[in-house]
């Protein structure tokens, strides 16, 4: 990744005590500090909700990947709130339907599907990471 | 478009349908005729989480009341539900294969569980609370999960 170029943010669920919000916590922990860590920035959700401005700022200048726990969709809300795009938003129930034997457990410590889910996720997040790195490279070559 | 009875408790809202009636556990039954259309009422669904799957007993299947006529799978629980009529399941909901979060978005609508042929649903509908009993027992229910929060 080439100097200056925007990092895609990943805003997870900030769901604390759910299941499926520690999967999207553990999803994005995965993309940003294993998978693809030069290419993306974890803004966390309870800073946006609290209106830190450098949290703020990071949202408003890059695409952000949100990935929410629930319905509510608190993390696209917040992101959209704060001045940012939301350029691909991730429900874990969605990923869960499609991957049934997955089925995730406890809280402070997934179950091994649950840890299998959150990988599951995490590997679609990189790919919309590649693409939106791509598109940016694009824009600015 | 039925009317509703809606309560708001901490930051819910809670609507009950007044054109059905209702088990004590929160399925909702409307008669056609002698065939019964159920679902989930609105506390239910809410109470119970965004709905991952739903599984309906087939076709043709007997039911008693109160005998478990689907279980949904919740981002929460897997939640049994208890059938509000005696009779055999004619119809399921062809959604809850394909988009069960049908009973989140409307669950006196599109989200209907199944149609059970009744055998004597006048029996049954003895057994059930109308809107106006649910309204007060659900009001009453969710105010004391509201406490415990």
């Amino acid at each position: 990744m080439s100097e200056g170029r925007r990092k895609v943010v990943i805003v997870p669920c900030s769901g604390i005590g759910k299941t499926y919000g520690t999967v999207s916590r553990e999803a994005a922990y995965e993309v940003v500090e294993d998978m693809r860590p030069a290419e993306t920035q974890l803004v966390a959700l309870s800073l946006l909700v609290l209106g830190d401005e450098d949290a703020r700022a990071a949202v408003a200048g890059s695409p952000a990947v949100t990935i929410d726990g629930c319905k509510l969709a608190c993390a696209a809300k917040m992101v959209e709130e704060s001045g940012g795009t939301v350029a691909q938003d991730f429900a874990v129930l969605d990923v869960y339907r499609r991957h049934r034997q997955l089925k995730p457990k406890g809280i402070a410590e997934l179950n091994e599907a649950g840890h299998e889910l959150a990988r599951v996720l995490a590997e679609e997040i990189a790919a919309v990471v590649d693409s939106l790195s791509r598109d940016d490279g694009g824009e600015n070559a | 478009m039925p009317e509703f009875l809606e309560t708001t408790v901490d930051k819910f809202i809670f609507r009950v349908a007044t054109d059905r009636y209702y088990h004590s556990e929160g399925v909702w039954a409307q008669a056609e005729g002698n065939r019964v259309r159920i679902g989930l009422s609105d506390f239910l669904q809410q109470r119970s989480g965004d709905v991952a799957f739903a599984e309906v007993q087939p076709e043709g299947t007997v039911l008693a009341f109160d005998d478990e006529v689907a279980v949904i799978e919740t981002i929460k629980a897997d939640v049994s539900l208890a059938s509000p009529v005696t009779g055999r399941v004619v119809e399921v909901n062809p959604a809850m294969e394909i988009a069960p979060e049908v009973i989140n978005q409307h669950p006196y609508g599109e989200g209907w569980l199944a149609v059970i042929e009744a055998s004597d649903w006048e029996s049954d509908r003895a057994r059930l609370l109308d809107s106006q009993a649910y309204f007060v027992e659900m009001k009453r229910e969710a105010e004391e999960e509201a406490k415990r929060l």
